[in-house]
């Protein structure tokens, strides 16, 4: 059980401290806001260390380590996502992380039918998007450093 | 006047003109319900159409694009707790509970119903008092919208009442949040970390898919690897529309009050749907008999929200179609194509252009009925949208908020610092430290900042800031309203007999 209090508390004191010193340089008019933000923030993180210390809110994080590692499985499946996409380009990455994406949250084993489904639904989803925003909104998706030349 | 309203009302109904009408409330729909396609930028879009349109039915068709946006927003915050545009954040509180209880079509008919019902109290003001509440929209000045946002921060009390402390903290962090980038008065570039796509400051619409709709999808359908994105199957029903409208029409109160709020704020030039939505939210909560409901699922929550940032849009054409000053962003884009077809705000827009303003007015008020109708029976489609398997829904949503996040500034930093977003708001949610405070700190942020620095300025050179910044009129009324929205929990609380205080919307958290 974690101190819930406690690390939040310290996060935002962390917080506080980092940005004072990032700001500390600002002009007056372009600081005062900030440093009255700052005094705030950092009352309200020590009376939370307080609470934190006297009276602690406890909490669970995970309720298993399945539920742990599917989270981190599915973080990592979305930051590989967006690292390739301006390799790879919008719609090749796009195509892969939907299809690996749905056959991840599969409950079945990996079966043929399964596969195409997931292959059958990303060409459509991402096509039909991937025609809405570049070609009817003109929105300039990322082409590919890979195959840019 | 009555006979260039009724003109004005009879030339919607030309089959050209209502067509127009028709296809803008559609294509706002559209443009309300994707994330990361705005209002704005669905009028920026669809301008050049009306180029070659007579001026009526081009103003008509902006008319329908900016209600129909209005409305649009509510379908993400309901079905995915993602608002479409920052305006239905506080849809999300009570939408998305709903969805979870097998009520999505509670949640999107009533978004419809208070939709249309916000945009036609706030169109009838636009049609006969516009400009004396013009006039008063002048008196708006740095001091107010100061405390116009103290007031807007103060929802934290109501919406964190269990965990006021972490409320008011997470708020801190969403102000911080909101001073990255260029100061708005002295230029100061302030916490870029070295990106100069950061000048600009954080987008905020990558912020509430970041904090709002990652958190969910990691939290239910990744990691507990629910099989349907919401807890019980939807079944649409005709009967429930009746219900929904029956149920909101019992509360007069409730709807006045949620228009009234949004029209005000929409005619204070530069505060937006967003600010209404959550005022008119916390004053729902702070009135109702049952504050307890608020938060867990209750049709009153989410048309507080939505009458609200729908009153808001017509309320911010008032010091536009007067005085030239829009009130919103996209009043900002419908003044482009007012001048691009040779009419100038003030007074020749209601004596020489009248019959194509009160068009473009009347169009507004029809457009809200075309909201309900296309809102109540879509309801029936759209609702079903979460009945399907997470399986095919979560990847969809999450390329979408991709594409969403991508497609605002062109950028791939928007989409990291989504990313970025998501995880921190799965993290603080696990921790009991609800993001809502966070954005609202970040919405906020800048007009608390401009007001205070603006006030500053303009209060040294008059003889004493604290003078100018308290003793006016609107101030006074804006701090005593600040007051007792800070202190009303507790008051809450004493009359409960020493229960614990009533929570309105756990931030719209444990949805």
């Amino acid at each position: 059980m974690l101190n819930s209090d406690l690390i939040v508390g310290c996060v935002c004191a962390v917080l506080t401290g980092l940005v004072y010193f990032l700001t500390r340089d600002l002009s007056r008019l372009g600081g005062v806001f900030v440093n009255y933000v700052l005094v705030a923030l950092g009352f309200l993180s020590l009376l939370l260390l307080i609470k934190g210390l006297v009276r602690p809110e406890r909490i669970k994080f995970f309720e298993s380590a399945v539920e742990r590692n599917n989270v981190l499985v599915g973080l990592i499946i979305l930051a590989l996502y967006l690292i390739v996409m301006p390799k790879a380009g919008f719609l090749p990455a796009s195509y892969v992380f939907y299809g690996v994406f749905n056959l991840y949250l599969a409950e079945e084993k990996l079966k043929t039918r399964n596969i195409l489904q997931s292959l059958g639904l990303s060409a459509v989803v991402v096509t039909v998007f991937y025609f809405i925003f570049h070609h009817l909104l003109e929105v300039p998706l990322p082409p590919g450093s890979w195959f840019e030349s | 006047m009555l006979e260039a309203a009724w003109s004005g009302f009879v030339q919607v109904f030309y089959p050209g003109n209502f067509l127009s009408l028709f296809f803008g409330v559609f294509m706002g729909i559209v443009f309300g319900a994707l994330p990361g396609l705005t209002a704005t930028m669905g009028l920026a879009l669809l301008i050049p159409f009306t180029f070659t349109m007579t001026p009526a039915a081009g103003l008509i068709m902006l008319g329908g694009i900016y209600v129909g946006a209005m409305y649009g927003d509510a379908i993400p915050a309901v079905l995915i707790n993602t608002p479409g545009t920052p305006a239905a954040i506080a849809t999300t509180f009570d939408g998305f509970p709903l969805a979870q209880k097998g009520m999505a079509q509670h949640g999107l008919v009533a978004a419809a119903v208070a939709s249309a019902y916000g945009s036609l109290v706030a169109n009838i003001v636009l049609a006969t008092a516009a400009p004396p509440l013009a006039e008063a929209s002048l008196k708006f000045g740095p001091p107010e919208y100061f405390w116009l946002g103290i007031f807007g921060l103060t929802i934290i009390a109501t919406l964190s009442s269990g965990t006021m402390l972490k409320g008011f903290l997470a708020g801190g962090v969403g102000l911080l949040l909101s001073t990255v980038g260029m100061a708005p008065i002295g230029g100061d570039v302030r916490l870029t970390l070295g990106f100069p796509e950061l000048q600009a400051g954080l987008e905020l619409i990558v912020a509430l898919i970041g904090f709002f709709c990652l958190p969910e999808i990691l939290s239910s359908v990744i990691g507990q690897r629910r099989a349907a994105y919401a807890s019980q199957p939807v079944k649409p029903t005709l009967s429930v529309i009746g219900e929904v409208i029956v149920s909101l029409l019992k509360k007069p109160g409730l709807m006045l009050r949620s228009s009234a709020i949004g029209t005000i704020i929409g005619f204070a030039p530069g505060a937006g749907g967003n600010i209404a939505s959550m005022v008119s939210y916390n004053e729902a909560c702070r009135w109702d008999k049952h504050p307890e409901e608020f938060g867990k699922g209750t049709i009153k929550g989410v048309a507080a929200s939505e009458a609200a940032n729908s009153s808001m849009a017509p309320g911010s054409l008032i010091p536009l179609l007067t005085l030239g000053i829009p009130g919103s962003p996209p009043a900002a884009v419908i003044l482009g194509a007012l001048m691009l077809h040779g009419m100038r705000p003030g007074h020749e827009l209601f004596t020489t252009h009248a019959p194509i303003t009160f068009a473009f007015i009347m169009s507004m008020l029809v457009a809200a009925f075309l909201v309900t109708i296309i809102g109540c029976f879509g309801s029936f489609v759209f609702a079903r949208i979460i009945n399907i398997p997470a399986r095919f829904l979560a990847p969809a949503i999450l390329f979408m908020t991709v594409l969403g996040s991508y497609s605002i500034r062109n950028n791939m930093l928007d989409v990291w610092i989504m990313f970025f977003f998501g995880v921190i708001g799965y993290v603080s949610h696990k921790l009991k430290f609800h993001p809502a405070p966070i954005v609202l700190g970040l919405i906020l942020g800048p007009f608390v900042e401009e007001g205070l620095v603006q006030s500053i300025l303009t209060g040294r050179a008059a003889g004493g800031v604290l003078g100018y910044m308290v003793f006016r009129p609107i101030s006074l009324i804006l701090i005593g309203l600040s007051l007792m929205s800070a202190l009303w929990p507790l008051y809450a609380s004493w009359r409960a007999g020493r229960r614990p205080p009533e929570r309105c919307a756990e931030e719209g958290s444990d949805a």
